[in-house]
């Protein structure tokens, strides 16, 4: 069994990579189908410290700029460069090669805050979404 | 507000925006798919928002011109007319299609947002024995776009398939009367339909599935029409022109007639032999192409090399046909004439700076513009 991505009430799911000190963050389905289309992904530098729900990426779309907030506050340790060349993964791919950044949490009880699976459906199901903006 | 089209947009996936008020898809699939389908098959896109009018009356027309900056009385019968209602300062209170009946009849096509200054206005300025009646409470229109929207109108409606370049009719159907134009907005052939709801319903769904069946019409939202108008520079109302803009300004002199005589705003626009005021406080409108990845977007910052704001993104956008990101801005005229002569620019996006070079309209070729080419 995979381990369980917890998700944000912004769209962003966490999930453990290698270790409990390393994990991979990326936008949901819903959020991929809510961005459609993207064109380029700006990704944070490698070393920064970032808080939690601080701006960490910005994915732009043809429809508009999103930002991507870090699920939990911490060091990036990596970034997904194959977005740089297809940023297309971020729709194709959302769970997997479409990962946006790594980070090491810098304090692990931030993570008991966020969604588990069930509760993020629900949270869905509840109209969690964003609507458009036009 | 809920339009009469909605319905058949939730059957079709269509995801609905708030758009100045009213309810609208923004896309079906993507912006970029439909943008491509509309390139290259063909599009239909729910365009209920805009405002209808209809002038009658013996002052029908002269009633209009003296609104209007383009010359409707040079116009012949049964063809549409670009042109700006201005106020008395030269500022564009809308950009709006005219259509001329013989003498006594004009309807108007407004922007969804100004319909109803322009109501007011142009009710304001008609000469006795004329009359208007706003249409747009109970009607829908539609765009049919695109290099195959004569074959999509070839299996509904045949005969107008033989309509000139903005022409425009009257069509009976189902009982009601459409104000038929072959126009639009995208830069590609087709047409645009305004009719009462009762029967324009059923004959939007006519279009829609004839063209869906044939894998020639693809359902278009506010996204790709934006992308599309974009991509040959044609202005958007709120963007490009405001109160604040004159229509030089706005680099959009063809929507002015130098030759005829009296229309509001024309002494604050033009001087007595008909050339154009140059108004050197004025910004000016130029188009831009992003050198290096990004995505300009409205209100980002246009500076010059020097670090100097120098004006505002207006409309920006991305289009893998323009290679990358484009738009326009109004920038210090001083400043336009040097970018356009290389000097370096930059615009702003989340803080960075994305060198531009200057790019003109239309930004693409499309299937008018390859027309044009050919005659």
């Amino acid at each position: 069994m995979p381990p369980a991505r917890r998700y944000t009430k912004t769209h962003e799911w966490l999930v453990q990579s290698e270790s409990p000190e390393a994990w991979n963050v990326g936008i949901s389905d819903f959020a991929q189908q809510e961005v459609t289309d993207v064109v380029f992904v700006e990704l944070p530098k490698v070393g920064r410290q970032v808080p939690r729900g601080g701006e960490a990426a910005i994915i732009e779309s043809v429809k508009a700029a999103f930002s991507i907030y870090s699920p939990v506050g911490g060091t990036i340790l990596a970034v997904n460069h194959a977005l740089d060349g297809d940023p297309g993964l971020l729709n194709r791919d959302p769970y997997g090669q479409g990962w946006i950044f790594r980070i090491q949490p810098s304090d692990l009880s931030e993570l008991d805050q966020l969604m588990d699976e069930h509760a993020y459906e629900q949270f869905l199901s509840e109209g969690g979404g964003h609507p458009e903006h036009g | 507000m809920t339009l009469p089209l909605g319905p058949s947009h939730l059957r079709e996936g269509g995801h609905m925006v708030d758009f100045h008020g009213y309810s609208l898809p923004i896309r079906f699939a993507t912006i970029l798919s439909e943008s491509a389908a509309v390139r290259e098959r063909s599009g239909i896109f729910d365009i209920s928002h805009m405002g209808h009018f209809e002038i009658r009356g013996t002052g029908a027309v002269s009633s209009v011109n003296r609104l209007l900056t383009s010359n409707l009385e040079a116009v012949e019968s049964g063809k549409a007319l670009y042109g700006h209602l201005l106020d008395e300062s030269g500022g564009v209170i809308d950009d709006i299609m005219a259509y001329r009946f013989g003498e006594d009849r004009v309807d108007l096509v407004v922007n969804a947002s100004n319909r109803e200054a322009d109501l007011e206005w142009v009710t304001r300025h008609l000469s006795p024995g004329t009359g208007i009646v706003d249409h747009s409470p109970e009607h829908v229109g539609w765009a049919l776009q695109g290099p195959e929207s004569e074959e999509v109108m070839g299996s509904v409606l045949p005969d107008l398939c033989r309509m000139k370049r903005r022409e425009a009719r009257t069509v009976a159907w189902g009982g009601s009367s459409f104000l038929v134009s072959r126009t639009g907005y995208t830069g590609e052939d087709g047409w645009e339909f305004f009719g009462p709801a009762r029967s324009g319903v059923d004959l939007y769904e006519t279009f829609l599935h004839a063209g869906k069946e044939s894998g020639k019409l693809s359902p278009c939202g506010l996204g790709a029409r934006d992308l599309l108008r974009l991509e040959m520079g044609y202005p958007l109302y709120g963007q490009e022109l405001t109160r604040e803009v004159n229509p030089f300004d706005a680099r959009l002199d063809f929507a002015v007639s130098r030759s005829k005589g009296f229309f509001i705003g024309r002494d604050a626009i033009l001087s007595e032999d008909g050339t154009p005021r140059i108004l050197s406080g004025h910004p000016v409108l130029v188009g831009f192409l992003l050198q290096e990845k990004g995505i300009p977007r409205t209100d980002c910052i246009l500076e010059t090399g020097g670090g100097n704001p120098v004006g505002k993104v207006t409309s920006g956008g991305y289009s893998p046909r323009v290679g990358g990101g484009f738009g326009l801005g109004f920038v210090d005229r001083v400043f336009a004439e040097e970018f356009r002569r290389g000097a370096k620019a930059n615009v702003r996006i989340h803080g960075n700076l994305h060198p531009i070079r200057p790019g003109s309209w239309p930004f693409v070729q499309s299937g008018l513009t390859k027309t044009l080419r050919k005659q």
